[in-house]
């Protein structure tokens, strides 16, 4: 571990990576120090200075009701790192163990399984996520919902083909000799296996995540106002380019930011880990 | 990329190439939100409303600059009682398919309209049958005296019949689909206007109708480009760049302003609509009229209307005086509603709820963006008199769903609603009588014996002042029983390109009291 | 040739198991969807017995499965029911918007392998070099940010500030072609006319290339990496010992095999744009069925969304097995058979 971070900061890209990263986290972590005007979080309004360009103290503007946009902004990174870490955080175990048990059991189990998983993986992620978000009222726990609805059928696939692979080693066939259980083999002896590729897909998804939340609530389907997020935040702010800009362009590089950050350093650790595709 | 780029260079000069000779017909270009509905019985909001004014005519059309209806397809009508009026058609007029208009099409286009039960059909309900008394004379028999029946037939389109009957398609009984097939991508009216193409998600393309029986005038646009869901952007630019005319009215006001100040001209249509903030008065608190009272006093009325200005002179918004818009038959005169902070309180006092035990949900209508504004603006309003409200964002379909129940209706909803056919009815009555509680428009279930007696009277009263009268004492009672915070009288705003002027939405004396009629393109005019 | 159309009919099956499954969730899905889809498709104002005409046309009030019943029957005659949303039958919606969106995704698709391929060669050819990052670097740039995000900038750049390319729609107001195919560019060549293909060119360059974006950068990253990981192997070590010159142990020993992997993912990646066309279909005003997608779903038109899902469907099986036989011709060792499962 600490060996990888060494590695990661020599790398001219997964060190940008790094630092990226660590500004989304820190400012999403300290928002409440950093930012001038925590309150315009949530549901206040100033119409004496709405719709203003970048000027001090409103770095980034303000918005259509008078919110500071920086403040606005910085807390955004916290839902959005909110809502990878639970997506991940769901949608990766279940995607493991289900391409644990299709990979290394096979017959029957793995023909249902893997079907299934064809059938979430072969409607398109968006709609997926837009019809569950239709049927469930748009919040943001359902929106964790939907976005991990869409997601564990990739691990499930990447598991999946490790698995398969791995079942006929020596290692599998000698713990099979010992006797050792089926669980035991999934989890023990072959899961520490697809570690490094998991890890590295987990990295380079965080990303992806925090894209398709933007893209859902592009689409007005994500976190509800007055809560700050990136995509609503652009989505609207579209409307009123070319004039009020700074609405839409700050917004687009915070997403760019950190989407940038973990991909970078999603794609060192692949090489470091020595993972292909 | 060698190729990309020669290919790019090619279509440059093949569009530069078209700028050359393309001044010889007029092309009016403008946009509304999707989807375009061709049907004219199933037109229901502003876009449909557009197409259905150009590609049909209608037996009577609203008065210009002045309250009131003329003949139109009708040459004369008459109605001894207020329960049977009979209208004597035009001699003169053809359908585009060249059939000539008959009393037989009014009857058909009337049962269609009732048969299919969608759109607007249900400002007819009073009206019992239509029958073709002779080839150019038809006669209406009401239900009850039916004060608004006149102003509802500006609702009633009249469809070729013999083209219908020659396109029916499949389904149950001699009239099979009633030509729903068929109308949806065809016009069969005898309108200015004749469609040339329809892509109810892209556009819809009319040209003149070269028949018309009132002649189209040169100046009005040769060809009409009705376009669908475009964004705001992208209309603000393409107005900028003189490659679109008229914009919707769905601009928010800071476009508007922008492009105004590049030059556009803003064109209005007053008096047809009004922004309800509704309170269910079935619920804690607003079921407790003082704290009615409470937040139509603490609602801050002016900065609602300055919310939405777009220049000196123009807004999206102006004051309102009562449950009516200025203009409108009914509407009070006198002093707009003001904010009265001490009275908010006075009356919050007196209410049965404590503000620190109130659960307000203070709801906005996802597809309206403009209206999360004015969610934050009450909110902070109501906080000053120490109530607390939560914003919440409803999309339109699950609004509509949970006002069917008293108990899902949210404690506060905003709504705009338009007269679909100008007369006071169409919105208190379906607003604030007992009987039409549950829907999107009465989401307060307002109970008044007395509402609902001047309100059914309103609709059998045949003398105009005498009406004014019962609907100036509705309002003044709506305004006491505070169902709704009254917020402001919408204008709607068009941004437009100087190469079009329509006098309808910029010069009042040619306005007409119907939302969306002033888009009769054959009364425009289109500068080379 | 035997075992490859048994395999393939294999794959076929496969996928109309796995529509059949994609059609069950998503009917599952629009049924309990809140909201009376007959009343919201009728207006607000529509009467009481025109909304319950419309529920029992559409047998609302049956169970699950009869109405999962009715729906196979009428799809096995080819009819997907009528749209509440365009009041028209959805086959013909899906038949007049899957063209633009199809165009699209397929020019899209086309500067995805013709400039994401390309770069990710170079890349890997130059590893280590400032040309290598910088193009690691931007690639990654375009995978970082959504669709829509890169549709409002570069039309923004190109359309407002610089009037390159035209801000919206498939083809200029003054140039009118029959429609035949609904596809502009074959539409445009069809009726002979070049200036209107042009245009139709012209009006797709920036869309396209907003959507492409993303996939570009995935594909210059996979190939980079999947070539970088060959050059690795000893095979190549060896070729080059021989001193085979530099392009040519690019091209037949690290690129081809490199390509298989890729050429997977560049597929997967491919189908999800039909998905995701929509983010920029919205800004260029393209009438698409993605685009139509959103609409019904958000005004829960049962029959469109149903319809619409399985097109789409559809279409990524059909890419995906499009995929698995480019795969299996480029190296027959990789048999449909083990790709099958």
């Amino acid at each position: 571990m600490k060996k990888t971070l060494v590695i990661l900061t020599r790398n001219p890209l997964s060190l940008i990576g790094l630092i990226l990263v660590g500004i989304v986290v820190l400012s999403a972590l300290f928002a409440d120090v950093i930012t001038p005007f925590p309150a315009h979080v949530g549901a206040v309004v100033d119409f004496a200075n709405f719709n203003q360009p970048p000027h001090w103290p409103n770095i980034f503007g303000t918005d259509l009701v008078g919110r500071d946009l920086f403040t606005r902004v910085v807390y955004a990174y916290r839902i959005s790192l909110i809502l990878g870490i639970v997506v991940l955080a769901i949608a990766v175990p279940i995607g493991v163990a289900i391409g644990l048990a299709a990979g290394y059991l096979g017959g029957w189990t793995e023909y249902l399984l893997m079907r299934l998983t064809d059938v979430f993986l072969s409607i398109p992620p968006l709609v997926l996520a837009m019809s569950i978000m239709g049927l469930l009222q748009p919040t943001l726990t359902n929106g964790m919902i939907a976005v991990t609805a869409m997601w564990w059928p990739w691990y499930t696939r990447l598991v999946y083909n490790i698995a398969r692979s791995e079942k006929e080693e020596g290692y599998v066939l000698a713990a099979e000799v010992i006797g050792a259980s089926k669980l035991h083999i999934m989890f023990r002896e072959i899961l520490p296996n697809c570690v490094p590729s998991i890890i590295t897909k987990m990295t380079l998804d965080f990303g992806f995540v925090i894209l398709i939340a933007s893209s859902l609530s592009f689409l007005g389907l994500g976190v509800q106002p007055p809560t700050p997020d990136l995509g609503s935040m652009v989505a609207e702010g579209a409307k009123y380019l070319p004039d009020s800009w700074w609405l839409t362009v700050f917004p687009g590089l915070a997403i760019l930011i950190a989407v940038f950050g973990f991909n970078l350093i999603g794609d060192a650790l692949r090489e470091i880990l020595g993972v292909d595709q | 990329m060698t190729s990309v780029l020669k290919t790019i260079a090619a279509a440059l000069l093949a569009a530069t190439a078209f700028c050359a000779h393309a001044n010889a017909e007029t092309v009016l270009r403008l946009d509304e939100s999707p989807v375009g509905e061709l049907d004219p019985a199933k037109a229901s909001d502003y876009a449909d409303s557009i197409l259905m004014f150009n590609l049909y005519d209608t037996l009577v059309i609203p008065k210009q600059g002045q309250p009131g209806y003329d003949p139109f397809l009708a040459a004369s009508f008459e109605s001894a009682d207020g329960k049977t009026y009979t209208f004597k058609l035009r001699t003169d007029v053809k359908f585009q398919s060249g059939h000539p208009l008959t009393a037989d099409d009014v009857v058909f286009s009337f049962d269609r309209m009732m048969k299919l039960g969608q759109g607007l059909s249900y400002l007819f309900e009073n009206v019992e049958k239509a029958a073709a008394i002779d080839a150019s004379t038809v006669k209406f028999t009401l239900k009850t005296v039916y004060a608004p029946f006149i102003s509802a037939l500006t609702r009633l389109p009249i469809v070729d019949k013999a083209l219908v009957l020659q396109n029916l398609a499949e389904g149950e009984g001699d009239m099979k689909d009633w030509g729903q097939a068929y109308l949806s991508t065809h016009t069969a009216g005898t309108g200015a206007y004749t469609v040339v193409s329809h892509n109810p998600q892209e556009e819809t393309v009319m040209a003149k109708n070269a028949d018309y029986f009132l002649k189209v005038p040169a100046v009005a646009p040769d060809t009409v480009r009705l376009r669908y869901g475009l964004e705001a952007a992208t209309v603000r630019t393409l107005i900028a760049q003189g490659e679109h005319e008229i914009s919707s009215q769905w601009l928010p006001p800071e476009v508007l302003k922008s492009l105004a100040a590049d030059g556009a001209q803003l064109l209005t249509e007053k008096g047809t609509t009004e922004f309800y903030i509704k309170l269910n008065t079935t619920k804690p608190p607003f079921d407790d009229l003082e704290c009615r009272l409470a937040v139509t006093y603490a609602f801050d009325y002016e900065s609602g209307v300055k919310m939405v200005a777009v220049s000196d002179q123009v807004s999206q918004g102006s004051p309102a005086t009562g449950a009516l818009p200025v203009g409108m038959l009914g509407a009070l005169g006198g002093e707009p509603l003001k904010r009265d902070v001490e009275k908010a309180k006075e009356h919050l006092a007196k209410c049965k709820y404590k503000p620190e035990d109130m659960k307000v949900e203070l709801t906005w209508i996802g597809e309206v963006p403009l209206e999360e504004r004015f969610a934050l603006l009450m909110q902070a309003n109501f906080a000053e008199i120490g109530i607390q409200a939560e914003v919440r964002k409803l999309p339109w379909a699950l609004f509509s769903e949970q006002v069917s129940k008293p108990e899902n209706t949210p404690n506060i909803s905003q709504v705009f609603v338009n007269t679909m056919s100008g007369d006071p009815d169409t919105l208190l009555y379906s607003m604030y009588h007992s009987s039409a509680a549950g829907t999107w428009m009465s989401p307060e279930y307002l109970k008044d014996a007395e509402v609902d007696a001047l309100l059914e009277k309103g609709r059998t009263t045949l003398d105009e002042a005498e009406r004014a009268k019962v609907y100036e004492a509705a309002n003044k009672r709506l305004i006491a029983l505070a169902p709704s915070i009254f917020a402001q009288d919408q204008t709607a705003v068009f941004a437009a390109s100087n190469k079009v002027s329509v006098p309808a939405l910029s010069d009042p004396a040619k306005a007409f009291a119907l939302a969306g009629f002033g888009f009769n393109f054959r009364l425009m005019e289109m500068k080379q | 040739m035997s075992p490859f159309f048994r395999l393939l009919a294999k794959r076929l099956g496969t996928s109309l198991i796995v529509l059949i499954g994609v059609s069950l969730l998503i009917f599952a899905i629009a049924r309990v969807i809140p909201g009376d889809p007959a009343r919201i498709a009728l207006g607000p104002n529509a009467t009481a017995e025109a909304v319950l005409a419309l529920r029992e046309k559409l047998h609302l009030d049956a169970s699950f499965l009869t109405q999962y019943g009715y729906f196979l029957a009428d799809l096995a005659r080819g009819d997907l029911g009528i749209s509440l949303y365009t009041n028209r039958p959805v086959m013909t919606d899906i038949a007049q918007f899957l063209p633009a969106t199809l165009e699209l995704v397929l020019v899209s698709g086309l500067m995805m392998v013709a400039i994401g391929l390309p770069l990710g060669i170079l890349s890997a050819r130059r590893r280590g070099t400032w040309v290598d990052h910088t193009i690691r670097l931007v690639t990654m740039l375009g995978v970082s940010a959504p669709a829509f995000v890169w549709a409002v900038v570069l039309m923004l750049a190109f359309s407002y500030f610089l009037k390159i390319f035209p801000i919206a729609g498939r083809l200029s107001d003054s140039i009118t072609v029959p429609s035949m195919t609904g596809f502009m560019l074959i539409d445009t060549l069809l009726a002979g006319n070049l200036r209107a293909f042009a245009d139709a060119v012209w009006h797709l360059i920036l869309p396209a290339f907003a959507l492409a974006l993303s996939g570009i950068g995935q594909a210059a990253r996979l190939v980079r990496s999947n070539m970088v990981e060959t050059y690795e192997r000893p095979y190549i070590e060896m070729a080059e010992a021989y001193g085979f010159p530099e392009k040519r142990i690019a091209r037949r020993y690290a690129f081809r095999p490199s390509l298989i992997p890729s050429l997977t993912i560049i597929g997967l990646d491919f189908a999800a744009m039909l998905g995701s066309a929509f983010l920029v279909e919205a800004v260029y005003a393209w009438p698409g069925l993605s685009r139509y997608g959103v609409a019904v779903i958000l005004r829960k038109d049962l029959n469109a969304i149903v319809g619409t899902v399985l097109i789409i469907s559809a279409m990524f099986l059909i890419v995906n097995i499009i995929v698995d036989i480019l795969v299996s011709i480029i190296n027959p060792r990789i048999r449909l058979s083990q790709r099958a499962s």
